[in-house]
């Protein structure tokens, strides 16, 4: 009877050190709150989209600019939304970085500190080796303080915010991709304008202005171009930060 | 209520119509009357674009409508993640006393290691830094 008592709290024991070691690693934790900067480039790709009437003013005919005109002021109005999705993301993967943060619970500092303490003594009849010892035992006591209340909070945090954050970075990427859509329409028309009055430029009066056309082309195609690979980029980002988001959410032991 | 990848979708279709009417004003463009000048007046030419704009700031309105459709009812879910990043903060207070009892351990050692010397002028400075730690500390709440 009691050996049996005996295996099943072993059995117990050894399930719980299952979980603990199923929990996300921090250095996981963390490498996912490094990826946050990367949410910069949808704040600056809102801006572009935000601010694509000024861009496109100088090759609009009056009719075409008058619509134009009432389309930016929607666009105006519904970027802020935009811009705010990334805040409450970001916030959040921060909050988790910190959370898990290495610097924060690494006591290192403080066992050198207490170390370095006890050498100040030379006269003490303490030696090298009772330092030693002294901080490999607070070492031991900071781990076993801090570690469990680390590993509940990021687990409770991430097990809370997984599905605000499934939400938000879903519409992000929604965004981002409308954002490359109607960038590309922006594109094609002040491209568009160029390349069909282009033809008509008289090329022995016109000499300037076929210079300058042609020139400004170049250079307007190179800025799309340039657009376009942001873009890409700020999706593939977002992608990964999402994929690493569900890893360390399945890594938590669920309820 | 047309859902956002339906709006998406409709505004896909009239980038492509626009794609489609540009690529036909170009051809025309591109070839040339005898007497050098595109083939297509100048007026035709502009009617036309005028026309391929119109597209596009149709579909860029449409793809607008689909964008607040998908950034609309997030309100809820972007006032959790702000209210857990607090939340997040608290604990890294409280994990941080944890940290401050450590420091403490830290400076009552040295202390005791200043007493095993036998020589009080060396105790002033650990006390002195210990009393300043326990000052400083946050008042139990």
């Amino acid at each position: 009877m009691k050996l049996s008592r005996v295996i099943l709290i072993l059995c117990c024991l050894a399930l719980l050190g299952g979980c603990a070691s199923s929990s996300p690693r921090m250095a996981d934790v963390r490498a996912f709150a490094a990826q946050s900067p990367h949410l910069g480039a949808y704040h600056e790709l809102t801006e572009r989209y935000r601010t694509t009437y000024q861009r496109e003013q100088p090759f609009l005919s009056p009719a075409a600019d008058l619509r134009e005109r009432q389309l930016d002021q929607q666009r105006q109005a519904s970027s802020a939304d935009f811009a705010k999705l990334q805040t409450g993301v970001q916030a959040y993967m921060q909050a988790l970085g910190r959370l898990a943060g290495d610097k924060q619970y690494d006591l290192e500092d403080q066992v050198k500190s207490m170390s370095a303490g006890i050498k100040a003594w030379p006269d003490s009849g303490i030696d090298e080796r009772h330092v030693n010892a002294y901080a490999g035992l607070a070492r031991l006591v900071a781990r076993a303080l801090t570690r469990p209340a680390q590993d509940s909070a990021v687990q409770e945090l991430l097990r809370d915010g997984h599905q605000a954050m499934a939400e938000l970075l879903g519409a992000m990427r929604t965004l981002l991709r409308l954002y490359d859509k109607s960038s590309d329409n922006e594109q094609k028309i002040v491209l568009g304008m160029l390349e069909t009055e282009i033809p008509f430029v008289d090329t022995r009066r016109d000499r300037l202005l076929l210079a300058l056309s042609r020139s400004l082309q170049h250079d307007k195609q190179a800025e799309y171009h340039l657009t376009g690979v942001r873009n890409t980029q700020a999706q593939q980002n977002l992608a990964a930060i999402e994929q690493a988001h569900r890893a360390l959410f399945n890594q938590i032991p669920q309820q | 209520m047309a859902d956002q990848h339906d709006i998406e979708a409709l505004a896909d279709s009239l980038s492509a119509s626009a794609d489609a009417l540009h690529a036909h004003l170009m051809r025309a463009l591109r070839k040339p009357a005898p007497d050098g000048a595109p083939a297509m007046s100048q007026g035709t030419a502009q009617a036309l674009f005028e026309n391929e704009v119109l597209l596009r700031q149709r579909a860029n309105s449409l793809y607008l409508d689909s964008a607040r459709l998908a950034a609309a009812g997030l309100g809820g879910a972007q006032q959790q993640l702000l209210e857990l990043a607090r939340r997040a903060e608290d604990a890294i207070a409280r994990i941080d006393r944890v940290k401050d009892m450590i420091d403490l351990t830290a400076e009552l050692l040295s202390l005791g290691a200043a007493v095993a010397t036998g020589k009080p002028d060396h105790l002033a400075a650990p006390l002195e830094k210990l009393k300043h730690h326990l000052a400083a500390l946050p008042a139990p709440g």
